[in-house]
């Protein structure tokens, strides 16, 4: 798959994205998180005060403001918001991209399927997604929980991505049906290729572009939805989040006296949301060359 | 009586690597009431041209120089606002159907009674309905599809709709740019009927555009042909036809020749036209020209009249004997 | 098929789709751990009181009998009793959908409508200062994270500045006492302001990008050229030629960006403590109240889907080219 053709093409690709100021900043965004979920694994050698869920400030019994020992201040308990705030970034980066990733995997699988299949077995799985797809992630996450109790993080996760597979699905299915009567695709039915070598050799990789495009609007979803949880309570009470910070602000009646501690984990969600869609526009006009016109005209 | 007169015009766009003379150097004369047609390949610049005589270049078009007399107006020097005046009023397009040039979402009464109004808008109702059953009239559209969406037109019907659009205002100049590329050959062959009836019998003037010599000559007596942005040959039809002298027109009707005389024509290997990014200064043909000469390689030609009407932008304009022509 | 037979299709297919839903939800509950009674019978009522609900739900029937009698019992807008309220579901949340209803439309309504008019004006000074700052606002109010957004507008326009109520619907001096109608929608308008501009400012985002870049493809479409060809003014262009078929895209996206808004509305609803449909199914989650939380998602399930056949019938209504 990787022959030096579509290394060529990935190159050119990369430097068209590189040169779009939407791409760039969301690259930038991104390194700067990426920096702060690396650190979050070096931040309890410190210390033992410094461990983002455990660690307390002996001397600290109320949130109080950044000091030098506590860049960010602390919460009510005399927890690092800095050390939380960096954990947060590396909860976000797993929650983002495995969900994302999962649902594109299930997504990108549907939608071959459904397209090269067609019939009855795309009707249904079509319908199936249309169902999925207007049902609120967040509401359907709220209900199981109060069937189910408390979710750790993985299941959190692997709900995301079961809800977030269809939009995914869709886009695939319709490049699917474009590729399914190329030449190529014919030549390879008629000299005796089995469907399961079709759909993977031949469909996979031509499809996987738009896939890869539309995971990273898929993190972006997944990360919101994770914090949502968390904020409203319901999410992995041994893992500490931005959503959960959030939860903890609010809970605790600190949202109006502390905005060291409401404002920094809000504003990384938004940040690292705002990253991620720049990153798809970007791509999306590497991929689509009607779009990269309009920029040079 | 003349009623268009191009001077010296030379249109480029502005891109990324420079900018790109689409249009160089092209003078020509329209007389009232007559078609004029522009033939040459793909990217020679005939669009440029129709658009400028619309007012209607891309934002990264510039006029470099020369004028556009029309009505005794420089219509280079137009503002936007003295356009909107002339456009659809006395200057009008008829625009490829195959293109998405009729709006999906309004009816196509509407569109055609949009382009009347805003030019007459004191026209009474009446007086409007009248003229949109005349319009439709005479370009055989049945009025009772008057009101219909334009999806439900066939490509035919559409185009047609999009000539009526055109005459809505009487126009005393109409621009047909490929008006007939992309339809099958037997509405092709309709469409052309109608141009050439609705020309004669309301006598404006015409531009017609296309790539395919042919078709031009079906509806125009007189003939530029254009290569990379210049004129290099103009004639009568017969002219053109019987007694091509520019090269590049000659290998345009070989393109054109009908099997039984192929023999007689070798169709060369063409090259590309050169870029039009940088300044040429030479024939713009010779990498094509069978006959090109040292003289050719060092100086850019010029004029050669052969007779009244008819004339060839080579240094070496060829005597063609055994006309290849069909007419 | 004639339009009355398109209306009459996506009824049967909303219909459907809730069906499944609702089937879903009831094998979702015998599924989860725990005993079903437990779950629908409040353990605090009398024994008499959980002998007459065991035997309104058919709890002690066999699976598919207790499934018919649940669609039943919903057809019939019956739902089992709160057990927080003791009351019956149906009277909470009939009194709950309102306020939902009044936050969702008008916060969808007004947010697309003035992104459609603001994404309109920023395409066609595409790469003025005015697109710009706009574009950016937009995409910046498009990626907030709602919570945080409207704890800060609380925070900020409510606590520190003291323009608009903490929460809430109604002051509650107003409950009781003879106040006038008038002054009670005052009121609730005030009430309604922050969490209405919390809702409207990102949806606002997303549809304003939205527009804009529908209405950049469709300036660039042939049928603008001859718009201008025909001398029609900037403005008929940009509004009768350009903005209406940019429209459309919009319209669709609204449907489909409605489980996003629910979100957002559940969460807008939990901080301002405005009393719809989505607080109350977060507040029943939290206390177990599982009969209130089951309906909450009905509720819920059934106002996207309906949110969805009406944009689905405005679209058709409004594009010519659906043939039905
Ligand atoms: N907006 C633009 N920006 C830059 N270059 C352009 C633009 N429009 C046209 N050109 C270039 O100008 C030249 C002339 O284009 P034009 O569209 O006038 O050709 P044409 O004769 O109409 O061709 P066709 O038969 O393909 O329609 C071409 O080389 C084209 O690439
Ligand atoms: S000028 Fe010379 S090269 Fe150019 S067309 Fe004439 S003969 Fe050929
Ligand atoms: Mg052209």
């Amino acid at each position: 798959m990787l022959n030096k053709y579509s290394l060529q093409r990935f190159y050119k690709g990369w430097q068209i994205f590189i040169e779009n100021p939407l791409g760039k900043t969301g690259v930038i965004i991104l390194v700067v998180f990426m920096f702060m979920a690396i650190a979050s694994f070096f931040v309890p050698l410190i210390g033992p005060m410094y461990d983002p869920m455990t660690g307390i400030d002996p001397d600290i019994r109320v949130s109080t403001g950044p000091s030098l020992t506590h860049w960010l201040g602390t919460d009510n308990v005399g927890r690092d918001l800095f050390a939380q705030l960096l954990e947060g970034a590396k909860v976000a980066f797993i929650v983002g991209l495995s969900a994302a990733f999962i649902s594109i995997v299930i997504g990108t699988l549907v939608g071959m399927v459904a397209g090269y299949t067609g019939g009855l077995l795309d009707a249904f799985l079509m319908r199936t997604a249309d169902i999925i797809m207007v049902l609120p992630s967040l509401v359907i996450l709220l209900i199981l929980a109060s069937l189910f109790g408390q979710f750790n993080i993985w299941i959190i996760v692997f709900i995301i991505a079961i809800m977030r597979w269809p939009a995914v699905s869709r886009v695939i299915r319709s490049q699917t049906l474009s590729l399914k009567h190329r030449p190529f695709i014919e030549a390879s039915r008629v000299a005796g290729a089995s469907h399961l070598r079709i759909i993977f050799r031949h469909i996979m990789p031509n499809v996987l572009p738009l896939a890869f495009l539309y995971m990273t609007f898929r993190v972006t979803a997944a990360i919101l939805v994770e914090a949502a949880l968390s904020f409203l309570g319901f999410g992995d009470p041994s893992q500490v989040s931005w959503g959960m910070m959030l939860q903890w602000v609010w809970k605790s009646g600190h949202m109006f006296q502390a905005p060291y501690w409401l404002i920094p984990p809000g504003m990384c969600i938004s940040l690292l949301t705002l990253a991620f869609y720049l990153l798809g526009r970007a791509m999306d006009e590497v991929l689509d060359p009607r779009l990269r016109k309009e920029g040079q005209a | 009586m003349t009623l268009l007169s191009v001077k010296n015009l030379s249109i480029g766009y502005k891109t990324k690597k420079g900018l790109l003379k689409a249009v160089d150097n092209i003078s020509f004369d329209l007389e009232k009431g007559l078609p004029l047609g522009f033939v040459g390949e793909s990217g020679c610049g005939k669009t440029t041209i129709g658009m400028a005589l619309m007012g209607l270049l891309p934002e990264n078009a510039v006029i470099l120089e020369g004028s556009i007399q029309f009505q005794g107006e420089d219509l280079v020097r137009l503002t936007e606002k003295q356009w909107r005046k002339v456009r659809g009023a006395k200057i009008a397009m008829i625009f490829q159907a195959a293109m998405n040039a009729l709006n999906p979402v309004h009816r196509v009464d509407e569109q055609i009674k949009e382009a009347i109004i805003t030019h007459q808008p004191d026209m009474s109702d009446a007086d409007l309905s009248d003229r949109l059953n005349a319009l439709f009239d005479l370009v055989d559209i049945p009025v009772a599809r008057m009101k219909d969406y334009p999806h439900e037109y066939s490509g035919g019907m559409k185009q047609r709709v999009i000539i009526a659009m055109a005459l809505a205002c009487d126009p005393d100049l109409i621009i047909a740019d490929e008006p007939t590329t992309a339809l099958d050959v037997i509405v092709q062959d309709q469409i052309l009927k109608e141009i050439r009836k609705v020309q004669q019998k309301i006598r404006t003037g015409l531009i017609f555009i296309s790539h395919d010599i042919a078709v031009v000559a079906s509806v125009c007596d007189r003939i530029c042909v254009m290569y990379a942005g210049q004129i290099v040959e103009t004639g009568t039809k017969k002219e053109v036809f019987t007694s091509p002298r520019h090269p590049y027109t000659l290998s345009l009707l070989g393109s054109y020749l009908s099997l039984d005389n192929l023999d007689d024509i070798v169709i060369p290997d063409m090259q590309e036209p050169p870029d039009l990014l940088s300044d040429i200064g030479s024939c713009r043909f010779a990498d094509n020209c069978r006959v090109c000469s040292e003289t050719c390689k060092k100086e850019e030609p010029g004029w050669v009249q052969i007779s009244a009407t008819h004339k060839a932008f080579c240094c070496e304009p060829q005597i063609i004997r055994g006309s290849h022509g069909k007419n | 098929m004639t339009k009355p037979g398109y209306i009459l299709v996506k009824l049967v297919e909303v219909a459907v789709i809730f069906f499944i839903i609702l089937t879903a939800l009831f094998f979702l509950f015998r599924l989860s751990p725990g005993d079903p009674m437990s779950k629908m019978v409040d353990p605090m009522l009398t024994p008499e009181d959980m002998a007459h609900l065991i035997e309104q739900m058919g709890l002690d029937r066999p699976l598919w009998e207790q499934y018919l009698i649940y669609v039943k019992n919903f057809l019939t807008g019956s739902f089992g009793f709160s057990f927080h309220y003791g009351e019956p579901v149906s009277h909470i949340i009939v009194d709950k959908l309102k306020w939902t209803i009044l936050l969702f439309t008008t916060s969808t309504v007004l947010a697309a409508f003035a992104g459609i008019f603001l994404g309109k004006i920023a395409a066609w000074h595409k790469g003025s200062h005015l697109d710009n700052v706009m574009s950016i606002s937009a995409l910046v109010c498009y990626t907030l994270f709602i919570p945080w957004f409207a704890l800060l507008l609380l925070w900020i326009l409510g606590f520190k500045l003291g323009l608009f109520p903490l929460g809430g619907v109604l002051s509650p001096q107003l409950w009781v006492g003879n106040a006038s109608l008038l002054v009670r929608i005052l009121d609730v308008l005030h009430h309604l302001m922050l969490p209405l501009m919390t809702l409207f400012i990102i949806n606002l985002g997303s549809y304003l990008l939205l527009m804009r870049s529908s209405m950049l493809s469709v300036l660039r479409e042939d049928y603008i050229i001859t718009a201008r060809a025909k001398g029609l003014s900037e403005k008929v262009i940009r509004n009768k030629h350009a903005a209406q078929n940019a429209a459309l895209p919009v319209i669709t996206s609204v449907g489909l960006s409605l489980a996003f808004s629910i979100n957002g509305g559940a969460l807008t609803e939990q901080i301002f403590t405005w009393p719809g449909i989505g607080k109350e199914l977060i507040f029943a989650v939290s206390n177990n109240d599982y009969p209130l939380a089951q309906a909450c998602f009905l509720l819920i399930a059934l106002v996207v889907l309906v949110a969805n056949l009406i944009v689905d019938l405005l679209y058709a209504w409004l594009d010519p080219r659906i043939t039905y």
